[in-house]
């Protein structure tokens, strides 16, 4: 592989992977049908972000990175590093999101429901801030090139697995409550 | 009363009244009856005050009593606005109410409790007691208003815009007093504090050019934020005000009781997870 393919391959990958990530937003914001449900649709984590991680894994792995730290010239390396970094800071905001629908849906529900638990209202809000505090020290050491990437994988397992169970929690809300939900939660 | 003080009381009355015909008009009293009463009373309040300064002077101890009386009135029925507010379309949801009133409770007492305490600190001069209880009500006021906006905007219940824009008149004309009495008390206080010391006579009447520029001053801007604030209430009762909303239907308790220790756990995971990414 010339240098210049090399080059040519890494910007179709990581241009893949970018595109990936608006493509899913666009169609997660799009794709939304109008419905009794919307309140709680809206709101369901359903963890778009992590099914594009063998694609970011590829494009952020060891073994390219040792690749091109040895064929390409330096200057095209430490670029495509910079990329590689953007692209998981990308994918971090994506996980945040991911978060923060959950952290959403339970506070719907907290709202729908006729009885609410102070504990768990509080240790929600407590975690919600915690993510937050968390998220910006993850934010600081990948900016300071400290984070290895390849702990992403442990937690995007975490999200798939989250989505799956997530989304069979909603299919038994939405049976339970079967044309009950009001079309504006704001009323 | 000098000039400006003369027409900034008559715009005030030319405002209020136009106040209380919406609120007349757009039957506010069925939606929100503690504001129709607030709007009223301050209509009756800024007549009475106006008739005193008429008919007994406006320098006259009378004068001072009723004005100092009528601030503290304004506060309390103003208070009742905000419990209003905060009732309003939040009892539907029964659980988050259940959460939140015990909340703004506390926290309403201990605002007003620190509010009398302050005021109990203080030399034992009215328009000192006045200053210190209406800017530490108008602060409770802000803090409790901001408490049930954020509640309110966490759990995805928005204010309708009628609300909204009362809390924010309450909030800007709350702001504007605890500003303007927490410098008017210090003038108390400090510099003009031998007005209010009968020993202190002979001062007396070097001070009262000070004093009446500085009542003069803190009256013209707290009425300008008054009239603010109620053309603010005024602009959103131009419409007919909508139709009261529906009842929520609830979901059956056990969704929340099951998924609710669900979610936090997963959430727990996450930050979990967070951890682990940021161990060396």
């Amino acid at each position: 592989m010339t240098n210049p393919n090399l080059v040519k391959n890494l910007a179709e990958t990581l241009t893949g992977v970018l595109g990936w990530f608006l493509v899913s937003r666009d169609k997660s914001s799009s794709t939304a049908e109008p419905s009794s449900l919307s309140p709680l649709c809206e709101a369901l984590p359903s963890a778009k972000h992590y099914v594009y991680f063998p694609q970011v894994r590829q494009a952020l792995s060891a073994a390219d990175t040792n690749y091109l730290m040895e064929r390409a010239p330096a200057q095209v390396a430490i670029l495509a590093l910079r990329e590689r970094r953007a692209v998981v800071r990308q994918f971090l905001k994506g996980l945040r999101e991911d978060f923060s629908n959950l952290s959403r849906m339970g506070r719907i529900i907290a709202s729908m429901s006729p009885e609410v638990s102070r504990q768990q209202e509080t240790e929600r809000l407590m975690l919600g801030l915690k993510f937050q505090i968390l998220y910006v020290f993850v934010q600081l050491r990948l900016f300071s090139g400290s984070l290895p990437i390849e702990h992403l994988e442990h937690l995007t397992g975490l999200v798939g697995r989250l989505a799956t169970r997530m989304d069979a929690a909603m299919a038994k809300i939405s049976a339970l409550s079967a044309g009950q939900i009001p079309g504006n939660v704001g009323a | 009363m000098n000039h400006l003080e003369s027409t900034l009381s008559w715009f005030t009355l030319g405002f209020v009244s136009i106040l209380c015909g919406f609120v007349f008009k757009s039957r506010v009293y069925k939606l929100l009856p503690f504001f129709a009463a607030y709007s009223y009373e301050l209509l009756v309040s800024t007549i009475v005050v106006w008739a005193t300064y008429e008919h007994a002077g406006f320098d006259s101890l009378t004068s001072y009593y009723v004005y100092w009386a009528s601030i503290l009135i304004n506060a309390a029925v103003r208070s009742l606005v905000i419990v209003e507010l905060c009732r309003y379309g939040l009892r539907a949801y029964r659980g988050i109410w259940a959460l939140v009133w015990r909340l703004l409770a506390v926290l309403s007492i201990v605002l007003i409790l620190r509010a009398v305490m302050d005021a109990w600190g203080q030399p034992d001069k009215i328009a000192i007691y006045g200053a210190t209880l209406d800017r530490d009500l108008a602060l409770a006021s802000i803090v409790i208003l901001a408490s049930l906006l954020i509640i309110r905007n966490y759990y995805g219940l928005d204010l309708e815009p009628l609300q909204k824009a009362i809390a924010f008149g309450i909030c800007f004309f709350s702001a504007v007093d605890v500003i303007g009495n927490s410098i008017l008390r210090s003038l108390y206080k400090g510099y003009l504090f031998n007005w209010f010391v009968a020993d202190q006579n002979a001062l007396w009447p070097a001070l009262k050019t000070e004093l009446t520029f500085v009542n003069d001053l803190w009256s013209t801007v707290h009425l300008f934020s008054f009239m603010f604030a109620i053309g603010v209430w005024c602009y959103a009762l131009r419409k007919p005000l909508p139709a009261p909303a529906e009842a929520p239907v609830l979901l059956p308790a056990e969704v929340y009781r099951e998924l609710s220790p669900e979610i936090n756990l997963r959430l727990a995971t996450y930050n979990n997870r967070l951890v682990e990414l940021l161990k060396p």
